[in-house]
């Protein structure tokens, strides 16, 4: 079945590495062919036999055979063209490097997010595809809560929303492949932009922190770019088939997922589909928490390459999701619908400075219905609300050489419109009477951005600059709210704005030795308020119990951001980096209460109405510390730890006394609210057979969190401490088997970000003890 | 090749099961009145109708059934003007007492049982 490719490189002996081979071994290093950067989890195998390992993070393979003459091996990797190699006596006596061509013969794509970016100053971190799979989480937002300074808010069984270094929402732009934005229809935030991607649809993840890269958008608090599998191109008409078999216990569920990718190197095509369901858990307390899901999804991808150098994408991605929990809010998602079509054209292999021109454009579509039908107060009334969101736009971008630097200068354009309304229908009144309500109002925001930037790379010094200008505009129909009877509650007609943002970053790394680098990167990023801080309409969609009010006046909220960190990198010691970060923040979207004079809450049990506004500043701060060990020992230690803090200068907070404001607080710095608090995890981890079987036992240490905010009535949250195991066992380059516990000692505990249960002080508790297994086929 | 299809079409067979819900009977009943009484009640199609039943006993019995998804409103009401009578409303999902109320000699106010069919 196995389908062997042509082999496209030559190998090269290397006297050079690090390794030793002896008369009966082979070693080597496997790396990309373009980039020459190590390639890990290469299967590395002799043909006709099992006697395969797996390459460690640093490319190296050892593999023992008993055959002292000439034999034939083969590279394979999920993203690389298979490769046989004949080995003679000769060629074992000397370590190997083997370079692979990455799969798909256009490499865009991977070009311009991630190996140009990986060398920048600016600081990222990148998940890939076999991290997901060693996994039970199929929430993209809980896999990105994996990294250091990343948490997530929290509401329900799925859509957790990432908070990077503090940076929540709208602060966070999360994204798909070439920009692509997905509006999420909760005012709630239950399904933000991740939770319309299925998990089982994602290559990589990219992760930057700060506002200093600039091509995707207005940069702010962080930048996660979610990576799809592509079409992919093969020298001669191939077809590939990858399965995914997951379930749990505990949350009982599964995940199915299968992608079928095919092609010659003119014309290729993916499908895939998808279907993870799972059902209420058990907290470590014995409490059964409703989380139950059910979302599927199917896509389908077209890629052509009319030319060397040409490729043309387009991509199709329905998802359905139905009857998610969300505990923590007045409603539950009863259906989810929605479409993402991409379009992309990239020119490469130009004779002259020209690196690339990219053109992409994408249209997303959002039908969302939740409901109150599992609340206590559906008993007397009914309420579903219905929201659309559409977004669509594009970019530009031209990248080449110049001055002996690179330089990438294009534009982007979005558009978001977003209307929705919900309905109430009074079930224990006589003549059923319903109410309609607006909670946006065919509401618009358009953004153009034009940018620049330049990398230079001079002796030990790599430098970037780059600068951003927006324009934003945004309108909505009247924002207005009246009573049943027809009283008016709210009206505001006055709901224009327009912005001309400017952001700007530079970064700097200084190569000490061929061992350490130190990074700088300073950069302010400038951010337009969304379609909640602008226009919503009376809805308790913050932290604390009040009807929130748009602003449509609201200004453009400005991040001045400092990083510095310090990597050392070495084969004997491991790998060490170290990273501060200084956020000051003007103009910082907050709320504040209106008085009841002005506006009535409009939802009941909350205490009042409070509207986004701009405060002066807020600033935050903290660190990122991790460290490995080199990969190339069979005992491999990894550790990380993660601070983050933030203060608002002058809050205010508000004192009640039976549902009445009798008095104001000022209080000086108060802690910015949901900001996850110090936490460390170790990994333990020891390679048998091989790298074949891989036990890995992680132990996750989250402090206490003290540091509320007092004008938000944050409450702390205590902390805990897990142990998690998983092995993985790659039994063939066909087959991979993950076995895992999650909580060994059924722990009852909850994340700071996670929200309260709806109408109770309960916190929302995370699952006790959990076991789960997935299965990987790649034919 | 034969392989990569079969599961393909496997998949989609999955996914395209994937949107069904499940169906629940319901059923609305009206007794104990003795002389006409006026009920509202949401039909098959969603649509609130109104009607005026005159039973001969209070033993009769009026009632009304069709096919809901999980999820769906159920609602019935009814007042009647004879202060000698009474009146006892239920509604039943799949043959099981969902919600129920009664009253006798209330002729000011309405009475009401709805929900939503639970998941």
């Amino acid at each position: 079945m196995l389908n062997i490719k042509t082999t496209m490189l030559a190998i090269l002996i290397c006297t050079s590495q690090q390794i030793i081979s002896q008369s009966n071994n082979i070693s080597g290093e496997v790396i990309d062919n373009t980039t020459g950067m190590a390639i890990s989890n290469v299967v590395v195998g002799v043909i006709n036999t099992n006697n395969i390992t797996v390459t460690d993070e640093n490319g190296l393979f050892h593999l023992s055979i008993k055959n002292t003459n000439e034999v034939k091996l083969i590279f394979s990797h999920i993203s690389y063209i298979n490769m046989e190699v004949k080995i003679t006596p000769e060629i074992m006596k000397s370590p190997i490097i083997i370079k692979l061509e990455k799969d798909a013969l256009n490499l865009g794509v991977i070009e311009i997010m991630g190996e140009k970016n990986i060398r920048t100053p600016f600081s990222i971190a990148k998940i890939d595809i076999k991290q997901l799979d060693e996994t039970n989480l199929t929430d993209i937002g809980a896999v990105l809560a994996m990294e250091p300074n990343i948490g997530g808010v929290r509401k329900g069984a799925t859509g957790i929303d990432p908070v990077v270094r503090g940076f929540k929402y709208s602060q966070v732009s999360v994204q798909l492949n070439d920009g692509t934005r997905i509006e999420g229809g909760c005012p709630n935030r239950m399904d933000p932009t991740a939770s319309h991607i299925n998990i089982n649809d994602i290559s990589s993840i990219s992760i930057y922190k700060g506002p200093f890269v600039l091509k995707y958008g207005s940069g702010f608090g962080g930048l996660i770019i979610l990576e799809t599998h592509k079409p992919i191109f093969y020298n001669k008409y191939e077809n590939h088939i990858s399965l995914i078999l997951g379930g749990q216990t505990n949350q009982q569920g599964t995940r199915t997922g299968i992608r079928v990718v095919g092609g010659n190197s003119i014309i290729s095509y993916l499908f895939s589909t998808n279907w993870n369901k799972y059902g209420d858990y058990t907290a470590g307390n014995g409490d059964i928490i409703k989380a139950s899901s059910n979302n599927y999804n199917v896509v389908g991808g077209i890629g052509i390459r009319p030319a060397s150098g040409h490729v043309i994408n387009l991509s199709v991605d329905r998802s359905w999701g139905r009857n998610v929990d969300f505990p923590t809010l007045p409603m539950d998602e009863r259906k989810d619908d929605t479409q993402i079509f991409q379009l992309s054209y990239l020119a490469s292999n130009f004779k002259n400075s020209v690196n690339f021109i990219k053109v992409a454009a994408y249209y997303s579509d959002v039908n969302h219905v939740m409901d109150n039908k599992n609340r206590p107060f559906s008993d007397t009334v009914v309420a579903i609300s219905s929201i659309h969101a559409i977004v669509n736009g594009g970019k530009v971008a031209l990248n080449m050489d110049v001055f002996k630097g690179n330089l990438e200068f294009g534009s982007n354009f979005e558009q978001i419109r977003k209307d929705g309304n919900r309905d109430k229908q009074l079930i224990m009144q006589p003549n059923l009477p319903s109410i309609t309500e607006n909670l946006w109002n065919n509401a618009k925001i358009n953004n153009l951005g034009i940018y620049a930037e330049y990398q230079k790379i001079i002796n030990r010094l790599n430098w970037v600059i780059a600068l951003r200008t927006d324009f934003n505009s945004a309108k909505s129909d009247p924002m207005l709210r009246v009573t049943k009877n027809g009283d008016l509650v709210y009206e505001n007609t006055d709901t224009d704005s327009e912005y001309f943002n400017l952001s700007f970053s530079a970064g700097l790394s200084w190569q000490i030795n061929l061992k350490s680098e130190i990074n700088f990167s300073v950069g302010k990023g400038t951010r337009s308020p969304d379609m909640t801080e602008r226009f919503i309409i009376l809805l308790p969609v913050g932290y604390d119990p009040y009807d929130y009010l748009g602003n449509p006046k609201l200004l453009p909220e400005n991040n001045h951001e400092l990083d510095i960190g310090y990597t050392h990198d070495c084969t004997r010691s491991g790998y060490f980096n170290a990273s501060v970060f200084f956020s000051y923040v003007t103009d910082y979207i907050s709320a504040v209460i209106l008085p009841p004079s002005q506006v009535k809450p409009q939802t009941s049990g909350v205490l009042g109405v409070k509207k986004f506004i701009n405060i002066d500043e807020a600033y935050l701060y903290g660190f990122e510390i991790l460290y490995n060990t080199p990969q190339k020992n069979k005992w491999q230690i990894k550790f990380n730890t993660a601070y983050t803090a933030g203060v608002n200068p002058t809050a205010i907070k508000y004192v009640y006394d039976n549902g009445e404001i009798i008095d104001e607080i000022s209080i000086h710095n108060d802690p910015l609210p949901e900001i996850p608090p110090l936490e460390s995890n170790i990994w333990f981890r020891y390679k048998f057979f091989k790298n074949r079987l891989t036990p890995e036992i992680n132990i996750r240490m989250v402090a206490k969190q003290n540091k509320i905010s007092k004008a938000y009535d944050e409450q702390n949250t205590p902390g805990f401490n897990l142990i998690n195991f998983k092995v993985s066992y790659v039994y063939s380059q066909r087959l991979n088997i993950n076995l895992g516990v999650n909580n060994i000692f059924d722990i009852n505990y909850y994340e700071h970000l996670n929200r309260r249960i709806i109408g109770t002080h309960s916190p929302f508790y995370e699952p006790g003890r959990l076991f789960y297994t997935n299965l990987i086929i790649n034919l | 090749m034969k392989i990569i299809y079969i599961i393909t079409l496997g998949l989609l067979i999955i996914v395209s099961s994937c949107t069904d819900t499940n169906k629940k009977n319901v059923k609305y009943m009206a007794t104990d009145a003795i002389s006409a009484y006026n009920l509202q009640y949401l039909d098959s199609n969603n649509e609130l109708i109104k009607t005026e039943i005159i039973p001969q006993s209070a033993q009769d019995k009026w009632s009304y059934s069709y096919i809901v998804d999980e999820g769906d409103i159920v609602y019935i009401s009814g007042n009647y003007k004879d202060i000698n009578s009474s009146l006892k409303i239920m509604i039943l999902i799949d043959g099981k007492i969902f919600k129920q109320a009664s009253n006798t000699a209330d002729t000011l106010s309405y009475l009401t049982v709805s929900g939503t069919v639970p998941y």
